[in-house]
């Protein structure tokens, strides 16, 4: 992202030279190729939607085209998941010796034990690469993150507080974030063991501890990174790298996956 | 420029000649996509759901005894239906009888369908969300204002920009608003209503056409007046409009948060609700 972006600055800081060399010589061709590059910084990001306050400004509709959330390892495709590339760095999770198994019988019983299928708050990550859009509003001193899955909402302060004095059992944990540049990265921990990270049993304690950067790639795309820690079911941290991708569609909005009412006519004739 | 100063001299006098009207004099800060800024906390005066027509009838009543008598010793003059006259939903007789049968089992239920949804943890609706809630944040972002309630996790997403409403064919919970401001005065077109939910303790409904309009009329810095009118031709024999007071909380608590409440989540109990076990009481 980086050197695409410098690409940009480059291309900017050429661009008097490259005009002035197409007045010099008339040539078609040069104007064309300035205007090549210009589009190519649009889609790099060089101008970045931005907030009052000079802060990149989230605000939108956002969702996954990962399969992140039937399993986030590397996976072929089966009866019960598309395939995905998978988006856990380096492609493995680093479970402890009894963890392990323990995933393993999660993933054998996934369709029974999986709290998503009781329409249970996805937890976090999860909440951001299920397969339903959200929404971001982003203030000066807070983000709220409302998702159509089961109308989960979530706040994340920017505000400069601190946690709460825990621990707090939540099923989204407590969100405290702050700016790095244009990188917005926000600690989550007080979360309980409920949750799990996808559909193929893979799961945390209550000792959970994330750090997720939320940063531009362009104007419509958003890299989520998360540092995953857990020190009473990994070896050690692991992190997710994955893109979320703008709603551009005129007047989309989110509706509702209100899953629990699924069979509110079974009891309601 | 002139021609626009001389707008908003104009536009500043009609504002100052309605806020004088309502006897209230207040000015409201202006947002940067120009709504006034009402953003905060808010109860309502007379908060519950028990019932629409007698809302101080209270909480913790579980026998039909008990239930009687707080029903007798409140009448309808604190009933928050301030049209028709008589204060009462103008059920159609069909819908009337349905809405006593429905109150007629709400202690004593045998059914599965006799539980009030509310007790399946099932969202409210626009009305009665807003009278249940514990903490309820009205919060502005450009082109939207959003509600947010503790209960349920339950929010509103109001676009203020005039795109029309989602197609027919889709029924939501929370419904499909849609906003714009008049003066200080928030107007909210509400459709699209799945109407599983109930109006209130007592069985009173609408079907999934009702349509509702919504005037939140801030009156000052601190308050709003909530009006909602109800008009739904296959349940009521005429519109019906709804009123309440909102007052500011926690306007002395600088960095109060609203925490989100979960509620099917830790519902251990919703197997029995579920298939109306009546040794489980809810």
């Amino acid at each position: 992202m980086m050197r695409r972006l410098s690409a940009g600055t480059l291309a900017r800081a050429l661009r008097p030279a490259v005009a002035a060399l197409a007045r010099a010589s008339g040539s078609v061709l040069a104007l064309l190729a300035f205007a090549q590059a210009g589009a190519a910084w649009a889609e790099t990001g060089a101008v970045l939607p931005r907030a009052a306050n000079g802060k990149p400004d989230f605000s939108g509709l956002w969702q996954t085209l990962s399969t992140a959330d039937w399993d986030i390892e590397p996976h072929a495709a089966r009866k019960d998941a598309p395939a995905g590339l998978g988006v856990v760095v380096g492609g493995e999770i680093p479970y402890q010796t009894w963890a392990a198994e323990k995933r393993r019988e999660n993933f054998e019983k996934r369709d029974a034990l999986d709290p998503r299928g009781k329409c249970y708050l996805p937890g976090l990550p999860r909440a951001n690469y299920s397969p339903y859009p959200f929404q971001i509003f982003q203030a000066d001193g807070d983000l709220t993150l409302l998702y159509e899955y089961a109308h989960t909402a979530r706040r994340i302060y920017t505000n400069g507080s601190a946690h709460p004095k825990g621990h707090i059992d939540w099923w989204l944990g407590d969100s405290r974030g702050h700016w790095e540049g244009d990188t917005l990265v926000v600690d989550v921990v007080d979360f309980n063991e409920e949750t799990w990270f996808d559909h193929s049993g893979n799961f945390h304690s209550d000792a959970l501890h994330l750090v997720e950067h939320y940063s531009f790639i362009d104007p419509d795309h958003i890299r989520y990174e998360v540092t995953i820690e857990d020190p009473k079911v990994f070896t050690r941290p692991w992190s997710i790298d994955l893109v979320l991708y703008r709603h551009v569609e005129k007047n989309f909005q989110l509706l509702e996956y209100e899953c629990y009412t699924f069979d509110h006519e079974r009891f309601y004739p | 420029m002139t021609d626009h100063r001389t707008f908003v001299l104009i536009t500043g006098a009609a504002l100052a000649l309605s806020s004088a009207a309502l006897g209230e004099e207040w000015t409201p800060k202006r947002l940067s996509d120009g709504q006034p800024n009402v953003q905060g906390f808010y109860r309502p005066e007379i908060a519950g759901t028990y019932s629409l027509v007698r809302p101080r009838r209270g909480v913790g009543v579980r026998d039909q005894e008990e239930y009687d008598k707080r029903k007798a010793a409140n009448d309808v003059s604190k009933s928050r239906i301030v049209d028709p006259p008589d204060r009462q939903v103008p059920y159609q007789l069909w819908a009337r009888a349905k809405q006593q049968a429905l109150e007629a089992v709400v202690l004593n239920w045998t059914q599965p369908e006799h539980i009030d949804p509310q007790a399946r943890c099932d969202p409210d609706g626009v009305t009665r969300t807003i009278f249940w809630t514990q903490d309820f944040e009205i919060r502005q972002y450009p082109g939207y204002v959003v509600f947010l309630e503790d209960q349920n996790h339950t929010s509103r997403v109001i676009p203020l920009d005039g795109r029309p409403h989602i197609p027919d064919q889709i029924k939501l919970w929370m419904a499909d608003s849609r906003g714009h401001w008049e003066g200080t005065t928030l107007v909210v077109d509400v459709t699209n209503d799945n109407a599983k939910h109930r109006l209130s303790n007592e069985g009173d409904f609408s079907s999934d056409k009702v349509h509702i309009v919504e005037k939140y009329i801030f009156t000052g810095p601190n308050s709003f007046r909530l009006e909602q009118r109800y008009e739904d031709p296959s349940v009521y024999t005429r519109p019906w409009t709804l009123a309440s007071e909102f007052t500011r909380a926690h306007a002395n608590q600088p960095g109060y948060e609203l925490w989100f409440n979960e509620c099917q989540e830790g519902e251990r109990d919703v197997e029995h609700l579920y298939h109306g076990d009546k040794t489980k009481p809810y």
